[in-house]
């Protein structure tokens, strides 16, 4: 079978393809083919890793489009979810700036961590000589999102990141603004969630792929909605962020049903709304957004974090 | 002293923003080089008060520590990739430090415990000081944020670790390590630690007895750059990789920090005291736990026989170096499955069921698929020990500031040897050794660079660099095949095993060495057969390979002069150990690529060598 692979080599994009026997695809990992590539065919071809094995974030590429942890891909699943095909396509995460054939660039990734201060402020009762104290039911409440490798999935399928990167940060970002910001032992969660809101908190668009795509399981659109929850109570209603969430509980009270486009224009105006009309058109274009959802009443599949999102509003509200 | 400034904020710049501009410009040529091209005088060098090379828990610990007690200073992590990718991040128990002083443990007992771990090659001055500050360290984590496990009072969660008298290993679920590391890089992310990515140290720079600052190469454009530093911690990690294709570490445990202060003339301590794991797949090396066997795992040869009882009466819960030898005996004896380095005995769970496998061992059933597609609920894992931890590392000169013996330069981590683990490391200390030693060397390092007035010259750097550019040239020259360097490192993976693997003679060290020169002629004469030097991997594999090269022949030398068995270090042809002779560290010098050894005292102070039972 034929391995495309997108190939950069600091001037030139082109498409490369290896051929190999089916022999040296089966019983391997994604990795170790990549791998097997360099090792017997081209010495030039470059990706990174380190731990292979799904904990050190390294490796993370895109197969025909979606991203994987290459270490923790094997080829057979592979091999079976695309139907046996004649060939597979390997490109480099997505929304990220490509160094060299598979290598991405993190160095704006950290400073978008920076901005967001991920370290939590503890409260005064502790202190660094002895310690914090925490129930381990406070640690549950965010031990998801310390699951976080910093692998890039997310933000490689990230709709909002693909539209426009200049106002909004990686999904990941908001997963650590949120586990620090919601931790029992800190004090000063705006010091995380201001941030969060002047990059972006208010643009996700719930298209919830950053979710379906995390090797860990964990939900950035979640911790984005859990944030907005935080943000407003806490007061920070400006903008049109807020006003949106009104839209949106208004939409869960009308129909049950939570309609994106109703909803971006009600809470921003049209005006304001051409200037997402590329969002839009990208959503539709990848087959993410239904036009008709205009129209209301279509259903829309999979949406379990809405439960869970009304639920944090509640709580919010009773508060 | 007004250009200095000038060219250390300009090189912070480049440090925080610098790479992706570098980058997102057309031309190749980095800010760095242009900066310095234009003032073309050596003080024009990129300078930074603290550089600490190696993003683990140890170097991210040390950078930290700079910020907190100098907020003047700038401190710049160098890696040769995203900081995240470590060993650090891959360790799953837990770490060691007493919180529990209620119910009869103490720091002295966790000291004991360690120097019995160690078989009394451990230093105790330094070990008795380690015991403390890792209680220290754990509430210091706690507090900047990591999310250890709880106990019913709130406290932080602990459980027993292997040779430990009381449970002192504290845990964040089974993923310790990555918490602990994403806690740390937090941390610094918080406290104004810059990074500087994809940079490679190639060679440490020294200037009248004094670290000058570094060599290294920038992957994203191949450029060699010299950089000036106050004080330099390194914390590179450690060097398992010598066994390339049976080690539970990650590709960049190359041991790059220990080779660099080698060729800088420091000595390398205990390089032959290499920790081996007793349960590796058998495909890489990759890790199965302990808690298969603590839950009931059973080790099965080729005969179906549960073979750990002709070894031990606590069968497969034995100390790990005995399960490794024991697996290792019956592969010799031909009660093994395979081949060479395919070989291999079974670990049976099935016995347990598939809910308490799904419910306790999802991770290790995972583990199984992945690398030998053996679903560990229908039938047992192919395993055999693999190499996971090097005790040995760079020689420390004070363990209250992690400096070494060339002033301006400190160690710490994996790296370093304060000989906090003698012969033997035990499970949950090296984190512990991550976050002490990190957080005294960035101390230190800080406090050495707050006194330094100037920085040294960059002659030195400067040189260093050229030679390492035309180095690179000749060698990214070539046209070896790509194979060529991989069944080099193969094959040295491979010899390492058999030689100097668990069981050790004699004669086949002695064999070893010569292998070990052949091995270093071959690779010399390799090439690269890639000239662009956009993010070369296969540039940075040959260089790393280089580096495990050497400290290979270091250990070898060390392990061939060490007639005794002790810890991890076993000697069929000596098998007791042998406090008359050895009660001391080697330590292996480099000249003009000879190496030589001496030997230097342990430290005993309150705990007489006694026989180490368990
Ligand atoms: C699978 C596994 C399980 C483990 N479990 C435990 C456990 O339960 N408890 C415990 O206490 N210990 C455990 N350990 C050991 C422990 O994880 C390590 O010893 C410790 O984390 C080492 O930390 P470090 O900071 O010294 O090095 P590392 O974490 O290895 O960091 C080294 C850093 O240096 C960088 N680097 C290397 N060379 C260069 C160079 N030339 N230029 C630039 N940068 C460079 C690397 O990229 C890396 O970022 C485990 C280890 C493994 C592999
Ligand atoms: S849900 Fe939001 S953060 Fe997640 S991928 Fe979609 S737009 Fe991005
Ligand atoms: S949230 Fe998931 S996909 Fe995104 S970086 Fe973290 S682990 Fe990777
Ligand atoms: S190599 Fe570490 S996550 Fe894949």
């Amino acid at each position: 079978m034929k391995i495309l692979i997108d190939r950069f080599n600091g001037v030139d994009k082109f498409v490369q393809a290896y051929d190999l026997s089916i022999d040296e695809v089966k019983g391997k990992t994604l990795l170790a083919l990549l791998q097997h590539i360099k090792r017997t065919q081209d010495i030039s071809l470059n990706f990174t890793s380190a731990c292979r094995m799904a904990i050190c974030g390294a490796c993370g590429v895109r197969v025909n489009g979606h991203s994987y942890l290459a270490c923790d891909t094997k080829m057979d699943d592979l091999l079976k979810e695309y139907d046996n095909p004649e060939s597979l396509k390997i490109s480099p995460l997505a929304n990220f700036k490509v160094l060299s054939d598979l290598v991405v660039d993190w160095e704006p990734s950290i400073e978008n961590l920076r901005k967001i201060k991920p370290t939590i402020t503890p409260k005064e009762a502790f202190s660094d000589k002895k310690g914090c104290v925490q129930t381990q039911a406070e640690v549950d409440a965010i031990k998801k999102q310390w699951d976080c490798i910093l692998c890039g999935c997310c933000a490689s399928e990230c709709n909002k990141l693909e539209a426009d990167s200049s106002d909004y940060m990686e999904p990941f970002v908001f997963t650590h603004a949120f586990r620090a910001a919601y931790d029992s032992r800190s004090k000063d969660a705006l010091k995380h969630l201001k941030p969060s809101i002047a990059n972006g908190l208010w643009m996700c668009v719930h298209c919830q792929e950053c979710a379906d795509r995390c090797p860990k399981g964990i939900s950035a659109a979640d911790d984005i909605a859990m944030l907005r929850v935080m943000a407003m109570k806490k007061g920070l209603k400006d903008g049109t962020g807020p006003a949106h969430a009104e839209a949106f509980l208004k939409d869960l009270e009308d129909t049950g049903r939570l309609n994106e486009i109703y909803l971006a224009l009600r809470s921003e105006g049209v005006l304001a709304n051409t200037t997402k009309i590329d969002i839009a058109y990208n959503l539709m274009k990848a087959g993410k957004m239904n036009p008709l959802h205009i129209f209301g009443d279509e259903e829309i599949e999979g949406h379990e974090d809405l439960v869970k999102m009304i639920e944090a509003a509640r709580a919010a509200n009773k508060e | 002293m007004n250009e200095e400034k000038f060219n250390r904020r300009d090189f912070i710049k480049s440090a925080t923003i610098g790479v992706g501009a570098v980058a997102a410009s057309t031309s190749p040529v980095s800010i760095m080089a242009s900066e310095l091209k234009k003032s073309g005088k050596n003080t024009s060098l990129p300078s930074v008060d603290v550089l600490v090379i190696g993003s683990g828990g140890a170097g991210l610990r040390a950078a930290v520590a700079v910020r907190k007690n100098h907020p003047n200073l700038n401190v710049v992590v160098v890696n040769k990739g995203m900081p995240s990718r470590n060993a650090t991040c891959m360790a799953e128990g837990g770490i060691n430090g007493v919180i529990d002083f209620e119910n009869g443990d103490s720091n002295k007992l966790h000291a004991y415990d360690t120097v019995k771990g160690s078989d009394f090659l451990g230093d105790q001055d330094a070990i008795i000081k380690f015991a403390q500050k890792a209680t220290e360290a754990i509430h210091e984590l706690d507090y900047a944020g990591m999310p250890f496990n709880r106990q019913q009072d709130k406290t932080v969660a602990r459980r027993f670790a292997g040779g430990a008298k009381y449970e002192r290993c504290n845990y964040a679920a089974d993923k310790t390590g990555s918490i602990m590391m994403h806690t740390c890089l937090d941390e610094a992310i918080t406290n104004g630690v810059n990074f500087l990515l994809d940079h490679y140290l190639l060679d440490i720079a020294i200037d009248n007895n004094e670290c000058e600052g570094v060599v290294l190469l920038n992957m994203q454009t191949g450029d060699v750059v010299p950089v000036l530093a106050k004080s330099v911690v390194l914390a590179t990690g450690g060097y398992t990789r010598v066994f390339y294709n049976r080690t539970s570490t990650p590709f960049n445990a190359s041991g790059d920090g220990i080779a660099a202060a080698l060729r800088a003339g420091l000595a390398f301590k205990d390089p032959e005291m290499l920790q081996f794991h007793p349960t590796g797949v058998r495909n890489g090396g990759a890790l199965i736990t302990e808690a298969a066997r603590g839950l009931g795992g059973k080790l099965i040869n080729n005969k179906g026989e549960r073979f750990m009882s002709k070894y031990s009466n606590r069968l497969e819960l034995a100390p790990r170096d005995i399960v490794s030898r024991s697996i290792e005996s019956e592969i010799r004896l031909g009660n093994g499955f395979g081949e060479g380095m395919g070989s291999y005995v079974l670990l049976d769970v099935t016995h347990l069921g598939e809910e308490q496998i799904m419910n306790e061992l999802p991770q290790i059933r995972h583990i199984g698929l992945l690398f030998e597609g053996i679903d560990l609920v229908k039938e047992p894992i192919k395993i055999r020990p693999t190499a996971h931890y090097s005790m040995g590392g760079i020689e420390i000169a004070k363990f209250d500031d992690m400096s070494t013996h060339l002033a301006g330069l400190f160690a710490a981590g994996e790296t370093s040897c304060a000989s906090i683990h003698g012969a033997n490391r035990l499970g949950g200390n090296s984190l512990a050794d991550a976050a002490v030693t990190g957080k005294l060397a960035g101390e230190g390092a800080g406090e050495y660079a707050n006194k330094r007035q100037n920085y040294g010259s960059g002659k030195h750097a400067e040189e260093l660099a050229q030679k390492w550019r035309i180095k690179l040239k000749d060698i990214t020259s070539g046209n070896s095949k790509p194979n060529e360097l991989y069944d080099l490192r193969e094959e040295f993976g491979q010899y390492n095993w058999d030689n100097m693997g668990i069981y050790r003679t004699g004669e086949k060290l002695e064999k070893h060495i010569k292998i070990l020169d052949e091995i270093w002629a071959k690779y010399n004469n390799l090439k690269i057969s890639n000239p662009n030097m956009f993010y070369n991997t296969a540039l940075i594999e040959y260089l790393e390979f280089g580096n495990l090269i050497l400290l290979a022949r270091c250990a070898c030398l060390g392990a061939l002069n060490r007639k005794e068995s002790r810890g991890a270090h076993t000697r069929e042809d000596y098998p007791t150990r042998d406090d008359e002779n050895f009660l001391k560290h080697s330590l292996v010098t480099l000249k003009d690529d000879k190496l030589s050894l001496s030997y230097k005292d342990v430290v005993i102070t309150e705990f007489k060598p006694e026989e180490r039972k368990y």
